[in-house]
């Protein structure tokens, strides 16, 4: 039988758009409401998740399972403990260290279609088998062939954008020549915005991510100075769950919930 | 000869027609989007998402969703894909002539896969 858990691939055209602090804390969102969830961190060149969840000690890590050398059991941590309350929490972690990210940015488009093929596999091993609900991976700005991976993978590509001129018009381009190509479902956050929008300009900048963008906008999250603060040493949503950032996450999440 | 197997010649004419046919959808739907455009045939293309990014709409939905399958007919992939299935059975071809597929007979099924890792 089919389970119905979803892949999603939280990318960006730039960096700094706030993909990691998103995926995080989307995962822990879903977590709170009571789902399985997968967080994988695909930014090989530029790992964060191990640090920012202090996971120090790993024999396996996600660029040995797309090197073929383990299955994905191996490679997943259980980090339920993290969030009270909830459902379960595995992570699947890029290895951070130096010799590993320089191996991973010399791979050949052989290793690459195999990793695709790797990647397409965990609809069967994890999604179906484990019957997990989300699967959700966090990727490296721009045309990365590792984020590209994760698009092709993915049934949703959550893409995460600012106002930044240059951030808009690659996004465009981005939505136009990548994701469109792959007839892949998109929707918009949109990150660090600075006047909190009130219903009415919500609306209006509703539709001017749809005239801009020509996809819809999840969500739009404001710069918020606690978040900042954190400087990513807490997962938010749980460390503040009355926080309005963390308000918004859920309500994202029962979107992405409904589709 | 024919006198003592006829079942069998008949299933190694049919099976010849099978291949003959493949052949002639393939050189029609090349025919019909500028196979100038597809580049000549490789041996063992990676079928990597650059590749799949640089390949005509039509050929990349088949591509796309054979990937996502791992291993199907034409008749599987027309299901999900909504084409015709003589559509798909000639771009699937096409892919396996350009390298990027492969192709075996199980029966009177002609399954299509991506190679990797030297298996199906």
């Amino acid at each position: 039988m089919t389970w119905l858990g979803k892949i999603i691939a939280v990318h960006s055209y730039k960096g700094g758009t706030g993909k990691t602090l998103l995926s995080l804390n989307l995962a822990a969102t879903f977590v709170k409401q009571g789902k399985t969830v997968c967080l994988f961190d695909l930014d090989f060149r530029a790992p964060s998740l191990a640090t920012l969840l202090n996971v120090t000690k790993g024999d396996y890590w996600l660029n040995d399972y797309l090197n073929g050398t383990c299955e994905i059991d191996k490679v997943l941590v259980d980090s339920t403990d993290r969030i009270h309350n909830g459902g379960k929490l595995f992570l699947g972690l890029a290895n951070p260290a130096t010799e590993a990210i320089r191996d991973m940015s010399a791979k050949d488009r052989k290793w690459e279609m195999r990793a695709l093929g790797r990647l397409l596999d965990l609809r069967n091993s994890l999604l179906n088998a484990r019957s997990l609900d989300y699967i959700i991976m966090d990727t490296s700005p721009g045309l990365q062939y590792s984020s590209i991976n994760a698009i092709v993978t993915s049934d949703l590509v959550i893409v995460a954008t600012t106002f930044d001129k240059s951030d808009v018009d690659g996004t465009k381009r981005m939505l136009r020549e990548l994701y469109d190509l792959f007839e892949k479902k998109t929707e918009i956050v949109l990150n660090k915005v600075l006047d909190v929008p009130t219903s009415t300009r919500q609306e209006s900048m509703q539709t001017r991510v749809k005239d801009s963008y020509h996809a819809p906008l999840l969500g739009v999250i404001p710069c918020f100075c606690d978040v900042l603060r954190a400087q990513g040493n807490v997962v938010f949503i749980e460390d503040k769950p009355e926080h309005p950032f963390t308000r918004i996450l859920d309500g994202m999440a029962k979107e992405i919930d409904k589709m | 000869m024919l006198g003592k197997r006829p079942v069998q010649v008949l299933e190694k004419i049919k099976e010849s027609l099978e291949r003959l046919n493949d052949k002639i959808e393939v050189m029609i739907e090349m025919q019909k989007h500028d196979h100038k455009d597809m580049g000549l045939p490789l041996k063992d293309a990676p079928l990597d998402v650059m590749t799949l990014l640089s390949m005509p709409d039509h050929l990349r939905k088949t591509a796309m969703t054979l990937c996502r399958l791992g291993r199907a007919t034409a008749d599987e992939i027309a299901q999900q894909t909504q084409r015709a299935r003589a559509v798909e059975s000639a771009y699937l071809n096409q892919l396996v002539i350009m390298g990027y597929l492969k192709k075996e007979r199980d029966g009177r099924k002609a399954y299509f896969y991506v190679e990797r890792d030297g298996k199906g």
